[in-house]
């Protein structure tokens, strides 16, 4: 929200340079996210007068100008039409320095001296709507009474400085001049002036405002409305210091009772509306809901079709304003206008915020409702205009003012306790100062022993407890007192023994593990596109998606139901930019809905999921991933053939341990690879961590090593290609018994002379006893056993 | 034959002197030591030397044959010792070849800023808890002072579900679970994902928090400056200050906003800073004892603070990184530089 300092002033009698109350309020929690000098572009611009003019010698487009610039007279060339011998100009003179970017130097035209040149209103900074020629396409001429050598920041009032501050949304009350000037007022130790809200009135008078508008309110969402009525109204141009305040805000100045409006809205913080009498038919305000269908054309010119949700002002026969929203053509300010009824009125914030949301008009009037606008207010607003009103001249104000109240909001006392205040804060405040800080926001303290009593103003409805008083003390006591304070650490808390989130703890295992096998930790949007499934050629219950409702995109609309797509999605974009080899990892949650339309919460699970695209890397590497993977928790698991419709059915497993799936792995799905732009050899897995976490218990049995020495023996044979390794080495495990002490598969090997669908597989065997050396008669007839059961089993031969 | 081997000694020394390599080293063993060897001939004929000669000459043979072993073994080291020192000067390698091992991957920029907190804050006393991401507008707002339609919603714009069910805006939502079953005292901390209505340069839909909460009896404003001072000091690197700014957060009161000094420039002022010395971190504050009140959590007796801070925003200051879209990209150009 943007204040200015002169306005401040108004309020305040403060003489601190602007930037230190820029930052005395930033450190009291008024941040001030800007600081503008209106003036910024303005030095060495000064009010001229053109005494004389003649032809330049050498150019038909060009006079030379002799200025009085005050003390001086210069000389300045020009190619402008619309100056003329007595004319009051802005002169920027050598050293300027325009807002458009425009430096003024000493120059020669055509062999003339120049020293300046004459300014349109574009060029300092202002349009028509601020000063009267300022729009013109040419030289802004002044009026005749501004005195030659004035600089022009003080003859169109734009020497202030703006000050945009973030207000926070516990503080509504400071979206105000009045609001920000307490807070200097509080920080600096100024009292505050008082508003003046006076104009006269003749009390015998029988011009009242009932004589122009009854209001009856029927809706609880108005807790306040207050009216009061202008005759003789005098539409015209307002005074340049209201101008000059409404333009340093960002505010059109249009013509007095409007701006008048605007500024009580800046000023006090009060949203007003203005009607002309004459088109409030039957005389009567009825501040009512709207009935369903009926329609508004408001002043942006959109038409809004209403319902009861909606609030509105209306006369008997129209609605003639979304009330606190925006106002209607029908009944607004016109040229033709006479007779002004003000309207001052307070609704309900719930009510303002969700209409305002619902047809996306959001207003000065709007914005300040929406955030909270006190009740005592709407009487300050109203009799501040009536004021201005007064002092402008533009209308004659009628005796009385309407007031319908079902709030009233007055002080409140609020009780605390100076040792909670002081250990909330963990510092020591004294008494005194606590009170003079309280006092100085306007809050009446009175301290005895512990207890604080707080008389808290009707617009500071945040204060309600100790914490608050503590939050007003201390943003005004400085949080600068806490840069040296000397304590340890959890000094007087309880000892708490920290614990890691188990999921967390064997992910950041797995993590580390990977990182070692070269892979790269991603970090995916867990949000997607609703196709996914489509790409993954899922078919089941993951093809029902969370949706949300107002997404910002359709590429992040749905939560994911795949880990599967992320990574092959990141994969693919690698792919593009010429990474054409990675190894990725990535640990998220997918997110699988218990019903839908969705009632309960989405089920929420967790898994580690890898992907690799890299030549010579197959499922049997990423086998080894996984083992190892696994092999930091005490899982115990089995492989089987997977059925993911995303992995090759035939180059993939599921991980499963018990009963339940908890990952799998494979070759990608060809149709996948294609449609993610990937090459088809990439290899994928995943596993659930939620489930690791739960088996993170990993104990060991271990046995002796061997006494006895160790035997091994190679046995190769030749069987068809369905047999698997598992049912070979099971077989030799259940021949050898008790005398074996490992087997590995060293060789794979397929040639025409074993024939079609047959291979080689070679075993190394390692034979031991624990109470002897094995002779080689016993060894022998081991291997015998063991290749006779192959034979048996699966007609192994020997190679 | 006293002079015979003083002879064949002499000859034997000088001949094992001018020979240059390890062959002919071995020819002289033979032609001296050998079975068909000189000295091995001199001993054959011992059987002529007189018996009372015999031990004078049995020595001087043996002091003749160690003489010439002893200088052959010195010789057969010294070509050893050469040979090795040879073939060590020919293997020389070039060691700037490529590493033949597992080129290592890196761990992303958003969770290893995670994994520093954590570990800060476990050492600290906190338990790291975890919950859904798809929240309950109760969870995410309401128990957090933040009712429907309170201008404190302008804050957060939420991606929803259904009416009452929405992508988690902040990670204090597990925080008003967690208040829910714990039994204070306890410290606890949040990481994790969290969801906005909101993507342009700076910001982006979805985004990492972390957030921590104490509640205890005797705890205070105070000890939230030095907690926060010592984790700073901890992420940022030593001599970082902590700077607190009044701010405003519905489930917090009083509520700051924490600065932490510039770590790039040491507070002196830079780009990075935006020439300030300090970085806006985090929010923390009081907790609020609505928050306590809508928990059944007794704020009269207890107190509490807590804090939350933007992991991506660490990690850009820490990692320098120049864009937040970078870190949803997973270019590995970028991640490799993660290593």
């Amino acid at each position: 929200m943007k204040v200015t300092y002169k306005w401040i002033k108004d309020f305040v009698d403060i003489h601190e340079k602007p930037e230190e109350v820029a930052k005395r309020l930033t450190s009291a929690g008024m941040e001030v996210e800007e600081i503008i000098y209106q003036n910024e572009h303005l030095h060495d611009v000064v009010v001229g007068k053109i005494v004389k003019i003649e032809k330049h010698p050498q150019a038909d487009k060009l006079v030379v100008c002799q200025v009085d610039i005050g003390e001086k007279l210069t000389q300045i060339v020009t190619s402008a039409t619309n100056v003329f011998e007595g004319a009051t100009v802005p002169v920027s003179l050598p050293g300027a320095d325009l807002v458009n970017g425009v430096k003024i130097q000493p120059s020669k035209f055509r062999g003339v001296d120049s020293f300046g040149m004459f300014c349109s209103g574009e060029e300092i900074g202002i349009d028509e709507n601020y000063f009267e020629g300022a729009g013109i396409n040419g030289i802004l001429i002044l009026p005749d009474e501004m005195k030659a050598g004035t600089p022009i920041e003080k003859a169109l009032e734009l020497d202030d400085v703006i000050f945009d501050i973030g207000v926070t949304p516990n503080r509504a009350d400071c979206l105000s001049i009045v609001g920000i000037a307490r807070e200097v007022s509080a920080i600096f130790g100024i009292p505050m002036r008082k508003i003046n809200l006076s104009y006269p009135i003749d009390i015998y008078s029988k011009d009242t405002v009932r004589n122009y508008v009854n209001v009856e309110v029927e809706t609880k969402n108005c807790k306040r409305y207050m009216a009061g009525a202008v005759t003789d109204v005098k539409l015209s141009r307002s005074p340049l210091w209201m101008r000059a305040r409404l333009n340093a805000v960002g505010i059109k100045p249009i013509n007095t009772i409007v701006d008048i409006t605007n500024y009580v809205l800046v000023e006090i913080g009060q949203p007003l509306h203005a009607f002309d009498q004459t088109l409030i038919g039957g005389n009567k305000i009825i501040v009512r809901q709207a009935k369903t269908g009926e329609k508004i054309e408001a002043l942006n010119h959109n038409t809004y079709e209403l319902d009861k949700e909606t609030m509105v002002i209306a006369d008997q026969e129209k609605p003639m304003v979304i009330a606190g929203v925006i106002g209607g053509t029908n009944s607004c300010i016109n040229d033709d206008t006479k007779t002004v009824i003000f309207e001052g009125a307070n609704f309900d914030l719930k009510c303002i915020r969700l209409t305002s949301r619902r047809f996306g008009v959001m207003t000065d009037s709007a914005q300040r409702y929406s955030k909270g606008v006190n009740v005592a207010n709407a009487e300050i607003g109203l009799l501040r205009a009536l004021h201005l009103v007064d002092k402008l001249g533009c209308g004659k104000v009628a005796r009385g003012i309407i007031d319908i109240a079902s709030e009233k909001n007055e002080s409140r006392i609020v009780r605390g306790s100076v040792s909670a205040i002081n250990q909330i804060l963990g510092i020591e405040i004294k008494n005194e100062t606590i009170k003079n800080i309280l006092n100085n926001l306007g809050i009446k303290t009175v301290i005895s022993g512990d207890r604080i009593e707080c008389e808290v103003p009707p617009y500071r409805e945040d204060i309600i407890n100790n914490n608050d008083l503590a939050e007003e003390v201390i943003r005004i006591y400085g949080y600068d007192s806490y840069d040296n304070i000397d304590k340890a650490l959890f000094e007087n808390a309880s000892v708490t023994e920290g614990q890691v989130e188990p999921r967390m703890a064997i992910e950041r295992k797995l993590r580390n593990m990977l990182v070692d096998y070269g892979f790269y930790e991603t970090v995916n949007y867990s949000l997607c596109p609703s196709n996914i499934c489509d790409k993954l050629l899922i078919k089941d219950d993951r093809t029902r998606m969370v949706k949300i409702i107002n997404p910002i995109s359709e590429e992040i609309s749905c939560l994911r139901t795949a880990m599967a797509y992320s990574l092959l999605n990141c994969l693919s974009f690698n792919v593009s930019v010429g990474n054409k080899e990675a190894r990725l990892f990535e640990c998220g949650r997918t997110y699988i809905p218990k019903e839908l339309p969705i009632k309960e919460l989405p089920v929420e699970e967790n898994f580690i999921a890898f992907v690799v695209s890299e030549s010579g890397f197959d499922f049997f590497h990423m086998k080894g991933v996984v083992e190892n993977s696994l092999s930091l928790t005490a899982v115990e698991y089995k492989l089987v053939p997977s059925s993911q419709p995303y992995l090759h059915p035939g180059i993939s497993a599921d991980i499963v341990c018990g009963e339940k799936v908890i990952g799998h792995f494979g070759q990608i799905h060809p149709t996948v690879a294609k449609n993610f732009d990937i090459s088809a050899k990439t290899i994928y897995g995943e596993i659930s961590s939620d489930f690791l976490a739960s088996k993170t218990d990993k104990r060991f049995v271990v046995k002796a090593v061997p006494k006895y020495p160790v035997v091994e023996r190679d046995l190769a044979v030749v069987v068809d290609e369905k047999v698997t390794t598992e049912e070979l080495m099971d077989a030799i495990k259940s021949a050898c018994g008790k005398l074996l002490f490992g087997v590995k598969l060293f060789d794979i090997y397929r040639s025409q002379a074993l024939g079609e669908g047959k291979k080689s597989m070679a075993f190394n065997i390692k034979l031991s006893d624990e109470t002897k050396t094995l002779t080689d008669e016993e060894v022998s007839k081991v291997i015998n056993k063991a290749l006779k059961s192959l034979s048996f089993r699966f007609g192994a031969s020997l190679r | 034959m006293i002079e015979k081997l003083k002879e064949i000694k002499e000859k034997a020394l000088v001949e094992i002197q001018n020979i240059s390599d390890k062959k002919s080293l071995n020819e002289i063993k033979v032609k001296y030591l050998g079975k068909q060897g000189e000295l091995t001939a001199i001993l054959r004929g011992m059987r002529d030397v007189s018996p009372e000669d015999r031990p004078k000459v049995g020595a001087l043979v043996n002091e003749v044959r160690s003489e010439i072993e002893s200088r052959i073994e010195e010789k057969e080291n010294r070509f050893d010792e050469e040979e090795l020192a040879n073939s060590l000067a020919s293997e020389k390698i070039d060691i700037t070849e490529p590493s033949k091992f597992i080129s290592k991957g890196a761990v992303h920029a958003v969770p290893m800023i995670t994994d520093k907190l954590i570990d800060i804050c476990v050492d600290m006393g906190f338990t790291v808890v975890d919950g859904p991401e798809v929240e309950t507008d109760y969870y995410n707002f309401e128990a957090m002072n933040i009712p429907k339609n309170h201008p404190s919603r302008d804050m957060q714009d939420s991606f929803y579900i259904t009416d009452n069910i929405l992508l988690r805006t902040q990670t204090s939502a597990v925080q008003s679970r967690e208040l829910e079953t714990r039994k204070p005292p306890f410290k606890i901390i949040s990481p994790g994902k969290t969801y906005r209505n909101d993507s342009d340069s700076t910001h982006s839909p979805v985004f990492h928090q972390c957030e921590g909460l104490v509640v205890d009896e005797n705890v205070s404003m105070a000890d939230l400056k030095i907690m926060l001072s010592e984790m700073m000091r901890r992420l940022y690197g030593e001599g970082t200050k902590v700077r607190f700014r009044p701010s405003f957060f519905p489930f917090t009161e009083p509520s700051i906003e924490v600065d932490v000094s510039c770590p790039n420039c040491k507070g002196e002022g830079c780009k990075t800073c935006k020439g300030t010395g300090f970085l806006e971190i985090l929010g923390a504050g009081v907790v609020n004892p609505k928050v306590l009140d809508i928990a059944g959590i007794d704020s009269k007796k207890f107190t509490g603070f807590a804090f939350g801070m933007g992991i991506e925003r660490t990690s850009m200051v820490l990692n320098a990184i120049p864009d937040l879209r970078t870190m949803y990209k997973n270019d590995v150009r970028f991640l490799s530089q993660l290593k």
